[in-house]
């Protein structure tokens, strides 16, 4: 949306919102210098994944203040001009913007954030034309094998740090360890493809580390009744339920958990994919409080990101005070995505050189508000695994947001600290 | 195992009490304007989406907001039979079909403009109401949503029913559905009476929009699936049968509850293998009726899978012509 693409009457109406915004779009460092570094920030910030770009426009700002002066790789200076373009949460979308990203803008380097729906299509496309790329915020596995990925034959312009599905396993065992339960799951499981890939790696896993794991079944997205899930969990016990549901039906189901009485006899509802956000929990009113979710960063971790010169809670801090809006896990996941590639242009010497900067990923290890981003030692070339914690939303002892986020867990880092012991899930909190 | 089978029979029966209202708008306007409305299921989004933004923007309480949208809703059935369905009607079999398909098409993609793809509930705004029950002797757990829905279903129903029976209106719509020539001579306006029956049907629908926005949620595609139950319902309970409908909207949702029991994806698969059984065995009934009852079409079925199975494949003109065979 920094140029003209084709509009489809259907997406006028978003488009003509950001046309309003269109002029500011890309964000240019003040640099007395000829050259300027292009960094092409391809992102959902409109659509169902809306929320996961909130903080984009306030971070792509906060960049550019910080870098204001220029950057000094290799003995010369280079001003920094950030592009961002609209992937309107949709897969196709992500791939045209990006292709027209760098038909049109020739950015040195693309990144992108949230969601394999937006991750895999960008870096699919940088990779085609020879663009260095860097994305976070979904599950390695998503994005290498998702992408047709060869360990042995790796890609050779694109890198992703994040979480990865193979982590859910000691990451639950280290959360549910913390409340005594009759260690009976209740794996809700959709059809799709994270639902199966879930299925077949994380209930042998589980079950491994002394867990009983009951699987309702693969059920298709969008369903309005899961009487017949909640009553096999409720007949078989269990006191601890997983999802992995598309975010829009954890509400409807756990509604209906409550009706049955699913809710009542249940101590740990924990969630993945749904529950990242506060907004979530607001819509679920009084049966909110007290559901265990994962993050991936939180306002009380102990890092701060070097390429926006501001810690954990100054993130937090700064989101908030810029939108009006409760943090998310987004400044802080999209702020490490700016550090990684601070230090990938530094380490490459010649930040207009692509290959440079590319073969400069391939070995990177960087200090990030994530933490240590390792490239080196990730488990497939050009991948690195940052950590989990567990979390659990709790009715905010003050101030002004209804939610509140605490830390229950720490097992894959036990450098961030516990905020909060896990509480046994009641009606009401 | 008893008490599972038992809950899903409940749970299925007032999740039928759903299915009637959205279906008992398509039965009316089949049954008695003799209209197929495509758009059924999207006009019910439409009301689950106005409900949903007056609750949410306007700051509307969900009751008011279901007040002020029905009426509207009822405005939107008669001007559109007023200006679209009446002139499609006249158009032959083909045009009201297409129409409606296209105002279907329309409404959809007017939504997501609107109000963009996201799911939308109102589970958040009928606060406890969503998720609370009653709990009875033997440990039966009825929702009290899903109990409000039926409820509301059979007072629709019923008051739809004693209004086509006792009023004026209802005694028009009735004699315009079995004749429109002979009620137009007695003085009956035809084309008030199908534009009435139009506003109801539309009502009707978004009404049920409103439901499925409480107990799940809606996007702007969601109503052809919508439309899918409810020809079911219709089909399973009798074209034009009020009662009917809300039977064959119990029969639906009870198949659906029972087809999960056997597996999770097997609800949808068996709430639509009940309605095609049904389906053919309406056809098949009134097959055997004109054939001389159930043997007499039995026994001509059999000598036709004899005769295919002994002789090959007989070329059609060669083979002595039955009654059956026409």
């Amino acid at each position: 949306m920094t140029k003209h693409t084709t509009i489809s009457r259907r997406r006028f109406g978003a488009l003509a919102g950001a046309a309003a915004l269109a002029p500011a779009l890309s964000t240019r460092a003040a640099a007395q210098t000829d050259e300027v570094i292009r960094i092409g920030w391809v992102g959902p910030r409109s659509g169902p994944l809306g929320i996961f770009g909130e903080a984009d426009r306030w971070l792509a700002d906060a960049f550019a203040a910080k870098q204001a002066g220029g950057v000094e790789i290799g003995g010369k200076t280079y001003g920094i001009e950030v592009i961002l373009a609209d992937t309107q949460s949709d897969p196709l979308r992500a791939s045209q913007e990006t292709r027209d990203l760098i038909n049109g803008q020739n950015p040195d380097i693309v990144i992108a954030s949230s969601t394999p729906e937006t991750t895999n299509p960008v870096a699919d496309a940088c990779e085609a034309a020879g663009v260095p790329c860097i994305t976070t915020v979904a599950p390695w596995e998503a994005f290498f094998f998702g992408r047709g990925g060869d360990p042995e034959n790796p890609f050779k312009w694109t890198f992703h740090f994040s979480f990865g599905a193979g982590d859910f396993a000691p990451f639950y065992n280290g959360q549910w360890a913390k409340l005594e339960t009759n260690k009976k799951v209740g794996m809700l499981l959709p059809n799709d493809a994270d639902g199966n890939a879930i299925r077949s790696n994380l209930i042998p896993a589980l079950e491994g580390l002394g867990f009983e794991c009951f699987d309702a079944g693969p059920y298709e997205n969008m369903t309005s009744d899961f009487s017949n899930q909640i009553n096999f969990f409720k007949k078989n016990g269990c006191e601890i339920i997983n999802a992995f549901p598309f975010p829009p039906d954890f509400p409807v189901f756990w509604r209906q958990a409550a009706q049955l009485g699913l809710a009542q006899q249940v101590k740990i509802m924990q969630m993945a994919k749904a529950g990242l956000f506060a907004a979530e929990m607001e819509a679920m009113g009084q049966l909110g409080y007290g559901l265990a979710s994962g993050a991936y960063w939180h306002r009380l971790f102990p890092t701060s990101s070097p390429s926006l010169g501001m810690s954990s809670v100054e993130l937090a801090d700064g989101f908030e005070a810029a939108t009006g809006k409760q943090w998310t896990q987004q400044p802080g996941a999209n702020a490490a995505l700016f550090d990684v590639l601070m230090a990938a242009l530094g380490a490459s010497g010649n930040p207009k050189d692509k290959a440079a900067v590319a073969g400069a990923c391939r070995t990177l290890v960087a200090d990030t508000a994530v933490g240590t981003v390792d490239f080196a030692n990730g488990p497939m070339p050009g991948i690195a695994v940052t950590p989990l914690v567990g979390t659990q939303w709790v009715k905010a002892p003050d101030g002004p947001y209804d939610f509140s986020m605490e830390i229950t867990s720490n097992a894959l880092a036990p450098n961030v600290p516990l905020t909060a012991a896990l509480k046994p899930y009641r009606i009401g909190g | 195992m008893f008490d599972g089978v038992l809950q899903a029979l409940l749970q299925g029966g007032l999740l039928g009490g759903y299915y009637a209202i959205i279906a008992a708008g398509l039965s009316l306007m089949v049954g008695v304007v003799r209209f197929i409305n495509l758009a059924h299921g999207d006009m019910a989004v439409l009301g689950a989406m106005v409900t949903i933004t007056l609750t949410e923007v306007g700051g509307v309480p969900v009751l008011w907001s279901i007040m002020i949208m029905l009426p509207a809703m009822a405005l939107m059935g008669w001007v559109m039979h007023a200006t679209l369905f009446q002139r499609a009607m006249r158009g032959g079999f083909l045009l009201p079909i297409l129409v409606t398909i296209g105002l279907g098409a329309a409404l959809q993609n007017g939504m997501f403009g609107l109000w963009g793809s996201n799911t939308r509930s109102l589970g958040a705004s009928i606060g406890e109401l969503s998720w609370a029950s009653w709990i009875l002797p033997g440990g039966i757990i009825l929702g009290k949503l899903p109990v409000l829905i039926f409820v509301t279903a059979v007072v629709v129903i019923g008051a739809l029913h004693l209004m086509l029976k006792k009023t004026k209106l209802g005694r028009a719509i009735r004699a315009t559905a079995s004749d429109p020539e002979a009620a137009e001579m007695c003085g009956v306006s035809s084309r008030q009476a199908h534009r009435a029956a139009a506003a109801i049907a539309v009502t009707l629908a978004a009404l049920a929009g409103v439901f499925l926005a409480m107990r799940g949620q809606v996007t702007p595609y969601s109503g052809p699936a919508q439309l899918i139950f409810a020809f079911e319902a219709v089909v399973i309970g009798g074209i034009g049968s009020l009662g009917g409908t809300l039977i064959g909207g119990m029969v639906l949702g009870v198949s659906q509850s029972l087809g999960g029991l056997i597996s999770p994806q097997g609800s949808l698969l068996a709430g639509h293998l009940v309605f095609v059984s049904v389906l053919i065995w309406r056809l098949s009934r009134d097959w055997a009726r004109d054939h001389g009852g159930w043997r007499a079409s039995l026994a001509i079925s059999a000598i036709k899978l004899r005769r295919r199975l002994t002789g090959g494949a007989p070329a059609p003109d060669r083979a002595p012509s039955s009654k059956g065979a026409a």
